[in-house]
């Protein structure tokens, strides 16, 4: 986690702020991909968790992916105010749980876009990571980000 | 490797117990094992205890109270199998021989967490963003729905099925059958979840005794014989995985039907890791108890109910009998010898001669679940 000031003044705190970057164009995860089996992971690492080999190149994924499953949350644990949407988006090789936006579930394979968000608040700090938003008739979809 | 059999069962019903640790729970089976058999503490050759919260030393701490005090004893942590892996372990030994008498034991005390969902303490990427063990089964639940055409009113069957099994289970949590308006107007939990679709926290104990066929013979008293004992771990990844198909049942289930040369078309009865309605679905198709994205159709059909093709959870799962984590591997090993005993009184499925108890869970990211346990017995002449 880290500690930011957004530009509005208000102190936040960023969820996973070690595992991705954010632009104009939206939220890029920073996966790994191992070059002897070709895994990605998600969070990065260090360690092929499959051949156990260290060569490992970074991928920054595109700013865009699909709903795999989603639901809303009714009772959740300290720090996320319920209710609050989640889903796992599948991204370039990699699958994510993510906050999402809206009120309701998103119906399986709607295509979404990761851009940065409020996901919880601490003790009346705002935690900020990436979210999914909803992709509505195409808007908004980018190309797999550099290699 | 030997035969081994189970030659006694006791469970401490499972509820809400705040006054008692999980020591006095795990003694209060252990104990009521000892005196039902009559096998004397010193006969017991190794202790195996499964609890995840019981604390370190919990198997010392409850097999000291019962004489069982300086014999090699194990407290066994897999999460939601960590009953069914210490029974694992028990099984082992006495296979291997090194063991004639084990006592296995699982427990738990939910109490001492206060409400809600179940605290998930190893640190993950999916735990900082707020994910709930519910909401991880309720996307799994929305996409079966949304790939077999199966509606919440069928996870609300599994629901009304299990909890009316477990009305006649005196050893369970919740005791008082639901009708299917109760389930969709109890409380919302994650979507398409209520909280009747999801288990009980629950405190309990369940101890059962694993013997050599020799010392069963000497003992005298009714078996059931262990043909399979398999624990699987998940497989890790982070890529994509069909959410609808638990491949770590599949695993530990084709493993046991190949230890055992038993097929699933022979079960009589299943004790199911149903923590959430989607649960029986899921595990009842990668068990082999229904074709794939069928088995929702099975329990609307009546197949699942005690009487039907195969009982499932005829103790009434873990929607009915509650989940004290650590001790329902164990207590689904007890139910399964009572059932092939003849003794399981009001929940008795007719004549049932072979039974198949699975745990499975974990809620830590990029795995299926973090371990699942598979256990098949049959019924001694
Ligand atoms: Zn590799």
């Amino acid at each position: 986690m880290r500690n930011e000031t957004a530009p509005t003044g208000v102190a936040t705190r960023v969820v996973a702020a070690e595992y991705f970057t954010h632009g104009d164009d939206g939220v890029h995860l920073r996966i790994t991909e191992c070059r002897n089996c070709s895994s990605r992971w998600f969070p990065p690492g260090a360690i092929c968790s499959r051949c156990a080999g260290t060569n490992l190149t970074d991928v920054n994924s595109g700013t865009t992916g699909v709903a795999y499953a989603s639901t809303v949350v009714r009772v959740g644990p300290p720090g996320f105010p319920a209710p609050y949407v989640l889903s796992y988006v599948d991204i370039d090789g990699v699958r994510v749980l993510a906050h999402t936006e809206g009120d309701s579930a998103l119906t399986p394979d709607t295509p979404v876009a990761l851009t940065l968000g409020e996901v919880g608040n601490e003790d009346g700090t705002p935690l900020v990571s990436y979210v999914a938003r909803a992709i509505s008739d195409g808007v908004g979809i980018q190309t797999e980000g550099d290699r | 490797m030997n035969n081994v059999y189970i030659a006694g069962a006791a469970v401490h019903p499972f509820g809400k117990h705040k006054t008692l640790s999980a020591a006095t729970l795990g003694v209060s089976a252990a104990a009521a094992l000892l005196a039902d058999t009559g096998v004397t503490p010193d006969a017991i050759q190794a202790g195996f205890v499964g609890s995840v919260y019981g604390g370190s030393l919990i198997a010392q701490r409850i097999l000291q109270r019962v004489g069982v005090s300086g014999q090699p004893v194990f407290t066994v942590e897999n999460a939601c199998a960590s009953g069914g892996s210490a029974a694992n372990l028990a099984w082992q030994g006495v296979a291997a021989g090194v063991y004639d008498c084990v006592l296995v034991v699982g427990v738990e005390n939910l109490s001492a967490f206060g409400g809600g969902t179940l605290p998930l303490t190893t640190a993950d990427i999916e735990i900082d963003q707020g994910v709930v063990m519910p909401a991880t089964y309720a996307m799994r639940a929305q996409r079966y729905l949304h790939e077999t055409g199966a509606t919440v009113a069928d996870l609300t069957n599994v629901a009304v099925k299990n909890r009316s099994n477990g009305a006649l289970n005196p050893r369970a949590h919740l005791r008082k059958a639901v009708t299917a308006e109760e389930v969709e107007a109890s409380r919302p939990v994650a979507d398409p979840f209520n909280l009747f679709h999801c288990c009980p926290n629950s405190d309990g104990a369940a101890a059962v005794l694993l013997c050599s066929e020799a010392f069963a013979k000497q003992l005298g008293r009714p078996t059931a014989r262990i043909r399979a004992s398999v624990v699987r771990s998940g497989q890790f990844h982070t890529s994509y995985r069909d959410m609808t198909w638990p491949d770590i049942t599949d695993r530990t289930a084709s493993a046991a039907y190949e230890m055992s040369g038993i097929a699933p078309a022979d079960l009589d009865l299943v004790e199911l890791h149903d923590a959430f309605a989607i649960a029986e679905f899921l595990h009842a198709e990668a068990l082999g108890l229904t074709e794939r994205g069928k088995a929702y159709r099975a329990v609307a059909d009546g197949e699942f109910a005690i009487g039907g093709r195969v009982a499932v959870s005829p103790s009434g799962g873990l929607l009915s009998r509650g989940h004290p984590v650590g001790a329902t591997g164990v207590t689904q090993l007890a139910e399964a010898y009572w059932q092939l005993i003849g003794t399981a009184g009001d929940i008795q499925v007719p004549n049932a001669q072979v039974a198949l108890t699975h745990t499975t869970g974990g809620g830590i990211f990029g795995v299926d679940n973090g371990a699942c346990s598979i256990h098949i017995l049959t019924a001694e002449d």
